[in-house]
């Protein structure tokens, strides 16, 4: 279809239509700095650790390879997962289906998804775009509302989880065959089969594929369905991976399955694409995470350095497939192409955009300037002699919250006093896969203790048992593993100990009387949930005048808890106390009240003094309950140094942590004390 | 120009929708209540109409969301600086200005298609803001910042005012000027654009510039309304100002959509979750309806035979 200008080799042209081959050297470029600067980036371990990871999100790769070659997208893939993950666990666990019927009606709903979008688009001249932003929420909501955010399913039997977690013949990782054998199949189909040609037609120009024999809507609806079939899939090998179904499964994966697809040279205008070249744009993000992740460079590094490569391949790419225009017509945009004399660039022109990116850059977090710092700094620790300074890895739930932020200042501090190297990375979002990514990444690198606050116990607990196995000391902080998954648990307050302070303190401020609400991050939050079910467990028992009116979901966003709360106030009137369980919650129902000028609704919860002390004064904040987050950070470290060093055995019944003094230790567990409330009278002593 | 069925149909919505809290919990209709939710649904409001122009031109913008937080975080630490209101307000519509020339450059300039080159700027605007920041927020602002010293009760009316007068002129622009045909018929077929004397990508550029500007507006308006700053905001928000653009009958196709039809779909998907809670339903529906409502509002529209140009 297309004619070539150029002087390439024809086997250059042949199997980099699109020029991949830019891919290949930016992905040897990442393989070859990684090499020389993250140890332990080629071993075997490492590079089966990376299949697993990218396992989920290339199966959503796959499956929208075709669509989008069509000139369509799918946005719900992600979603999809989630729902997949649900229906899968509510089929098995609560209608009792064998787990095989399970897992075929998962996949007939997956290809009905993708049949539904393919329908609306053929029948109903939906543009693709708006359709799956539709399903987008449709999907994931329905998933929600199915088990009500928190119900989740597990106790898989042990052959559907080696499907995620098991390896065929003791070392290949159990996805790396399955994803083979759908890559092979996909890209027969795609690349040696009528249907691909039919896709590459119509993607080119729909209407001259109708008069050239291509059955268009029928070619649409089936590459629909394969996205969707690939999606519920990928779902599956979540839940298999995660050991749990719930609505959250694939939260968010959409972004980087879309970016790994164009960035592999699909052209989103349809036509152009290799399922091969999709899979070396997947394998660029994924190496680069992986890499950045074992030179210990914090989560959002790799973020930033993935769209700067998706901006730099994609704007390479143009350049050169420019001398080879081909005429397209797509569902996105009718528009016909421009005729090369249309838009050819000045250097006037190109002046004015290297001026607008440099610009960019400078403001974007001086990024150079990081780079430089980051590749000095991993060089720096080559060459320097080895040093015999502990490294101890921490990760919280999620790295932008800011209780997790106070958290980092006394594990920094802590680190200073012992001279030991802190790695301190979590995910961005916390999502259950990506920690057990970055722990892995550690196991790899060969850290000496890792502590980590986790998102979802059940789904890191092997993950931190294969860390002990590899002589790794494990402590656990803020919220538990398995027992037998660690060595120690800084328990800060138990989910028992802070629910019931939560209701007493509503309770107290409700005088004992009323109706009480919450509001909390999201319905699938694990923390939360088991906050909430002790807030209510302790209410039953304790405070029987008081009733629950309802939980709502702020998404960790101050700007949605202060609507949330404003909306329950005026629309639960017998409310008489608020509890805010997420430390951006507090300050957003704070500001409700204050601008409603509202003293009738008291508000109490869990969240940082630093938030929260202007709103005390005011009068807007009854209390809030927590614990010295930074103390707690503190101990996480001395702790983890203790333990790894023998200072600190099963048995003792006390340990000495720097400035804190003494702690009782309980078992495998050494204790912050008990939560705090803080109130007008003391929050002034606290300063995080 | 055409036809105002998708209006109609969305004001038919707007007003079953709005009938429902009757049956509710009283209190749905008061002043108070009305220009909360009204306030609430400012920044996605000044946000879509840049939107409806990109997306007219036939260009779509993800990193709305990450421009907004962004712009607000600037906005913030300018004021924190010790900058007077005026300056902070030029500083931050100017850094909005930047980002989208940025976007409009990759898309007109270097040709790169937008979802893609608002996608990697998305990633770093949003991964960069993280980096900085380290998740900590901006807190200890000047006391002039919140509402701009005018004080919640003047400010509030003033800032519905001027959201409202942002729409009135760009339904004035879209309608009543050159540079609003510029952007239909650059949506409509950029060829035909250029053979009658346009400039195709000054005019894209121009939508993007617009777009930047008016998130920053909307970040201005968004976060002078709390004292501190959140710099996890405007997760998700992209996606609610292109639900509300698209809803409101701007096709993706290019070259078709109005303000009207926009501000009736900020309306509708700003109204859903308000009416949820008042209705005492479960909030773990919400998402489901919202979906549920967009994928209505855009059968209807084909329902109704309008014409769709796909090929």
């Amino acid at each position: 279809m297309t004619e070539t200008a150029t002087a390439r080799p024809p086997w250059l042209a042949r199997w980099c239509p699109n020029a991949e081959w830019v891919l290949l050297v930016v992905l040897a470029l990442e393989i070859s700095v990684f090499g020389l600067t993250a140890p332990h980036f080629f071993t075997t371990n490492n590079a089966f650790d990376l299949v697993r990871q990218a396992a989920e999100i290339g199966l959503l790769v796959l499956g929208l390879t075709p669509v989008i070659k069509t000139g369509g997208i799918d946005l719900s893939v992600a979603s999809m997962m989630g729902l997949a993950a649900v229906v899968l666990g509510g089929a098995w666990s609560v209608l009792g289906l064998p787990l095989g019927a399970a897992l075929v009606v998962t996949l007939l709903l997956g290809a009905a998804g993708g049949a539904f979008h393919g329908l609306l688009i053929t029948r109903l001249r939906v543009p693709p775009l708006i359709v799956t932003l539709g399903t987008f929420s449709l999907y994931r909501g329905l998933a929600e509302a199915m088990t009500g955010g928190y119900a989740s399913y597990s106790g898989f039997p042990t052959w559907f989880l080696n499907l995620g977690q098991g390896r065929v013949a003791g070392w290949v990782p159990a996805q790396l065959p399955l994803f083979a054998a759908v890559f092979a199949g996909l890209w027969l189909m795609l690349h040696r089969a009528k249907l691909g040609r039919e896709i590459a037609a119509l993607g080119f120009n729909a209407a001259g594929a109708r008069f050239a024999g291509v059955r268009v809507n029928r070619v649409l609806v089936r590459a629909y369905v394969i996205c969707g079939l690939c999606s519920a899939l990928a779902g599956l090998i979540y839940v298999a991976r995660i050991g749990q179904a719930k609505a959250d499964a694939g939260f968010g994966y959409e972004l980087p399955a879309i970016a790994a697809v164009v960035l592999g040279g699909t052209s989103i205008m349809g036509g152009r694409g290799t399922l091969h070249g999709s899979l070396l744009g997947l394998l660029c993000l994924v190496v680069l995470q992986n890499g950045l992740r074992l030179a210990g460079e914090p989560e959002e590094i790799a973020g930033l350095g993935a769209g700067l490569i998706l901006l730099v391949a994609i704007i390479l790419n143009q350049s050169w497939t420019r001398m080879r225009r081909t005429r397209q017509i797509s569902l996105l945009r009718p528009s016909t192409p421009l005729a090369p004399e249309e838009f050819h660039m000045k250097n006037s022109q190109i002046a004015l955009l290297v001026a607008a990116m440099f610009a960019a850059a400078l403001l974007v977090a001086g990024s150079n300037w990081w780079l430089v710092r980051s590749l000095r700094s991993v060089a720096a620790t080559r060459t320097a002699p080895a040093p015999a300074k502990l490294t101890i890895a921490v990760t919280p739930k999620t790295t932008t919250d800011p209780y997790f932020v106070t958290c980092k200042e006394g594990a920094d501090e802590a680190a200073r006093e012992l001279d030991v190297n802190l790695l301190w990375n979590g995910p961005i979002t916390g999502d259950p896969a990506a920690q057990n990514e970055i722990v892995n990444g550690w196991i790899t690198k060969g850290v000496d203790v890792i502590a980590g606050a986790l998102v979802n116990p059940a789904a890191i607990s092997s993950v931190l048992r294969k860390a002990q196995n590899q002589g790794i000391t494990v402590l656990t902080w803020d919220s538990d593993a398995e027992p037998d998954a660690r060595e120690f648990f800084v328990n800060q307050a138990t989910a028992e100990g802070i629910g019931s302070t939560l209701a007493d303190e509503g309770a107290r401020l409700a005088d004992g009387q009323g109706q009480y609400a919450i509001i909390t991050a999201t319905l699938t939050d694990t923390n939360q949930n088991e906050w909430i079910k002790a807030i209510k467990a302790r209410m039953a028992a304790a405070h029987p005048g008081m009733t629950l009116a309802t939980i709502h979901p702020c998404d960790g966003q101050r700007d949605k808890a202060m609507t949330e709360a404003r909306n329950i106030v005026q629309a639960y009137p017998g409310v008489k106390v608020l509890i805010a369980i997420c430390s951006p919650a507090v300050p957003g129902a704070a500001e409700a009240l204050k601008q409603a000028d509202n003293h009738n609704v008291k508000l109490t919860g869990l969240s940082t003094p630093n938030l929260c002390r202007d709103y005390l004064h005011e009068g807007w904040v009854q209390s809030i309950v927590l614990w010295n987050t930074r103390d707690l950070g503190y101990l996480t470290v001395y702790a983890s140094a203790a333990a790894r060093e023998g200072r600190l055995k099963r048995g003792d019944t006390s340990f000495t942590a720097g400035r804190l003094g003494p702690l009782k230790v309980d078992r495998d567990q050494i204790l912050l004390g008990q939560p705090l409330v803080f109130t007008t009278a003391n929050i002034d002593q606290f300063h995080f | 120009m055409k036809s105002a069925q998708r209006e109609l149909a969305l004001l038919g919505a707007i007003l079953v929708l709005g009938l429902l809290p009757l049956f509710g919990v009283p209190g749905f209709y008061t002043v108070a209540n009305l220009r909360n939710l009204a306030l609430d649904n400012v920044p996605v409001l000044v946000t879509a109409i840049g939107m409806t122009a990109v997306i007219i031109v036939a260009e779509i913008d993800i990193s709305v969301g990450s421009v907004f937080v962004v712009c607000g975080a600037l906005a913030g630490l300018t004021a924190q600086a010790g900058l007077p209101m005026p300056l902070v307000v030029a500083t931050t519509l100017g850094a909005g200005a930047l980002f989208g020339a940025v976007n409009g450059l990759l898309v007109a300039w270097a040709r790169v298609p937008s979802i893609i080159a608002t996608l990697g700027t998305m990633a770093i605007l949003r991964n960069g803001i993280i980096h900085a920041t380290g998740g900590a927020w901006i807190q200890n602002l000047p006391p002039g910042f919140q509402w701009f010293g005018l004080g919640q009760n003047l400010a509030q009316p003033v800032y519905l005012m001027l959201a409202l007068a942002l729409v009135v002129a760009g339904v004035w622009t879209l309608r009543q000027t050159s540079l609003g045909r510029s952007l239909y018929a650059v949506g409509c077929d950029r060829v035909a654009a250029r053979r009658v004397g346009l400039n195709p990508p000054a005019i894209i550029l121009a939508a993007f510039v617009l777009l930047g500007t008016l998130t920053a507006m909307a970040a201005l308006f968004n976060f002078t309304r709390y004292p501190t700053i959140e710099t996890n905001a405007g997760v998700g928000f992209e996606l609610q100002v292109i639900a509300a653009v698209v809803v409101g009958g701007t096709a993706v196709t290019g070259g078709r959509g109005n303000l009207l039809g926009t501000l009736l779909g900020v309306v509708l998907l700003g109204m859903i979750g308000t009416v949820l809670t008042f209705l005492h339903i479960n909030p773990a529906w919400a998402q489901a309806i919202e979906g549920l409502i967009i994928l209505a509002a855009v059968v209807s529209d084909t329902a109704f035979g309008r014409d769709h140009a796909h090929d």
